[in-house]
């Protein structure tokens, strides 16, 4: 009982740290353009990422919970002491890494644990390291290139298309302020994907702690990662739109609407193939992408660069703290 | 600000706007160097020597920018202009504003006395002209914004294009007056010779004026058709 409580608490503080920068990152663009004021991202955030959440989250937070450990084969008990300790160190790593503003993923980290889990299992001979699902995992991995490639492309084509197809047509300014309407309608877009698909970072673990092995996920456990994200944007979230919006004033309302959308449709499409992907990782690629377009006086690509270190970092640290810590708990629980 | 990850730093550097900042501190240098000239002619040289100290205070503040956008603009940029091209349309806008110093501090060398009024008329011809060059030139720079918003719109390029051919222009009527100027001063018998040479000396450097102004106007072309 202890241990289920545990995990619903460290969940929640997942939840709220996605609520406060993941969600806060994807918001922020809409600040930047100056599409909605700071109290209106916030409305918009809390309640479209709570419904994102709840309508939409339920196949990325499959494949965390049971994915790939295959939780079933394994003791209830085992299982929830083992979904905790990569909770915790998923949880532990994401503070750091904000503590030292690395461009870590929330996404990357809970898989990482997830399957540094696993192989403690393995190597307690619970489970064959053949039974760890790794085709899945090559999917997951692969969704985490093809995603910010996608964005990148996506925004590309739709900037280009806004380029060409009314910019040449009519006065430039006029084009931006009929978009800035519309950025308000990709702003919920990417509230309501993020919701969908980052949420499982908190609820993938708390569904395996709880044992809902075979069965689907219940929608309370859902509701109380939304709740833990509109927490984080409304408690910290605001201060990171702040600070961040504030250094992105070149995005105009299409250039805004255009990185939004390509975001929020790859974002969305991943959570319907239930893929843990990460979304500020995406939005960067599709901003990329309306540089290429043209759209962007400059783009810094050395940021690219740290990015691929977070990646490569990020799977074995938080795989190695799982690892530990679930070793840890085993001994003394 | 402490527990922040953020995805800012994609957003990189722009060099625009200080490029713009810096065109107008070259218009309003070619203004000041205008006023120094009237101030000259009129005997009044305490107002010769500040507008000489204004004009350097302008140039050590274009100084600044410039060093700034040299810094700033790395590699790792993925610019909307070539970057090349970028640094090198900025070095010849820089040679604008350091010819204005030259000039500023060549008045204060020596009081002429012995011009005739006609090559003074002459030297104001000529001021005006540059100034008008460099006005023009400054609203050509001042397109990067609209250029920017259209994501290089052919029309915006052509209106650009417009502001090249008319700076260009200006440039050649420039020298149409100094040729003129050349002229008069070489045959003015009864001139002291060094009121001469240092006559032929400002039209020379102001011809530099107009000359960067006009290379500044043609480099801005090559990037931004480079694009």
């Amino acid at each position: 009982m202890l241990i289920e409580a545990f995990a619903i608490i460290l969940g929640l503080y997942m939840a709220w740290n996605i609520g406060a920068n993941d969600a806060a990152n994807s918001m922020a663009t809409s600040y930047g353009s100056r599409a909605l004021t700071l109290k209106q991202i916030i409305f918009v955030a809390t309640i479209l990422e709570f419904c994102g959440a709840v309508l939409a989250g339920q196949r990325v937070t499959s494949t965390i919970a049971k994915g790939i450990v295959p939780i079933s084969l394994l003791d209830p008990h085992l299982v929830s002491i083992g979904a905790l300790a990569a909770l915790f160190s998923a949880g532990f790593w994401i503070t750091v890494a904000t503590y030292y503003r690395l461009p870590i993923s929330t996404s990357h980290s809970i898989v990482g644990a997830m399957l540094g889990f696993g192989l403690a299992a393995v190597s307690q001979n619970y489970l064959r390291l053949e039974d760890i699902n790794w085709a899945v995992l090559m999917k997951i991995v692969l969704s985490w290139i093809i995603s910010p490639v996608m964005g990148g492309i996506l925004a590309f084509l739709i900037f280009s298309l806004i380029r060409f197809a009314l910019f040449s047509r009519y006065d430039v300014y006029r084009v931006e302020s009929v978009f800035r309407y519309l950025q308000v309608l990709t702003a919920c877009y990417v509230a309501f994907a993020h919701g969908s698909n980052d949420v499982a970072n908190a609820t993938g673990p708390i569904v395996a702690a709880l044992g809902f092995l075979g069965r689907e996920t219940p929608i309370w456990v859902l509701a109380v990662g939304g709740l833990g994200i509109s927490l984080g944007v409304a408690t910290w979230g605001y201060r990171v739109i702040e600070t961040v919006g504030k250094n992105i004033t070149e995005l105009t309302f299409t250039r805004g609407f255009s990185a939004e959308f390509a975001t929020a449709t790859t974002v969305l499409s991943a959570s319907m193939l239930g893929m843990p992907i990460s979304t500020t990782h995406t939005l960067v690629g599709s901003v990329v992408g309306v540089g290429l377009a043209g759209g962007l006086a400059s783009v810094d690509l050395s940021v690219l660069r740290k990015i691929i270190i977070s990646w490569l970092v990020t799977v074995p640290v938080a795989a190695g703290l799982a690892i530990a810590i679930y070793t840890l708990m085993v001994i003394f629980v | 600000m402490r527990f922040l990850r953020s995805v800012t730093d994609i957003f990189g550097y722009s060099p625009f706007e200080p490029i713009r900042q810096h065109a107008e501190i070259c218009g309003r240098a070619v203004g000041l160097l205008q006023k120094q000239f009237h101030a000259y002619r009129r005997g009044d040289f305490a107002e010769v020597e500040r507008l000489r100290e204004e004009i350097d205070e302008l140039e050590h503040e274009a100084d600044k920018i410039k060093t700034e956008i040299r810094k700033r603009v790395t590699k790792s940029l993925m610019l909307l202009v070539d970057r090349n091209d970028l640094l090198n349309f900025l070095s010849f806008q820089d040679k604008i504003i350091n010819y204005c110093e030259h000039v500023g501090h060549m008045l204060t060398f020596r009081v002429v006395k012995t011009a005739p009024e006609d090559i003074w008329d002459e030297f104001d011809i000529l001021l005006a002209k540059i100034m008008e060059t460099v006005n023009e030139y400054e609203e050509m720079v001042d397109h990067i914004s609209r250029l920017l918003a259209t994501s290089f719109n052919k029309k915006e390029i052509e209106a650009v294009l417009e502001h090249v051919s008319e700076v260009e222009k200006l440039e050649h009527e420039c020298d149409m007056i100094q040729i003129g100027l050349h002229r008069k001063l070489f045959n003015s018998d009864g001139m002291n010779p060094l009121d001469v040479h240092l006559m032929v000396e400002w039209v020379v450097h102001l011809g530099e004026i107009a000359n960067n102004t006009a290379r500044a106007a043609d480099r801005f072309r090559t990037m931004i058709l480079g694009k």
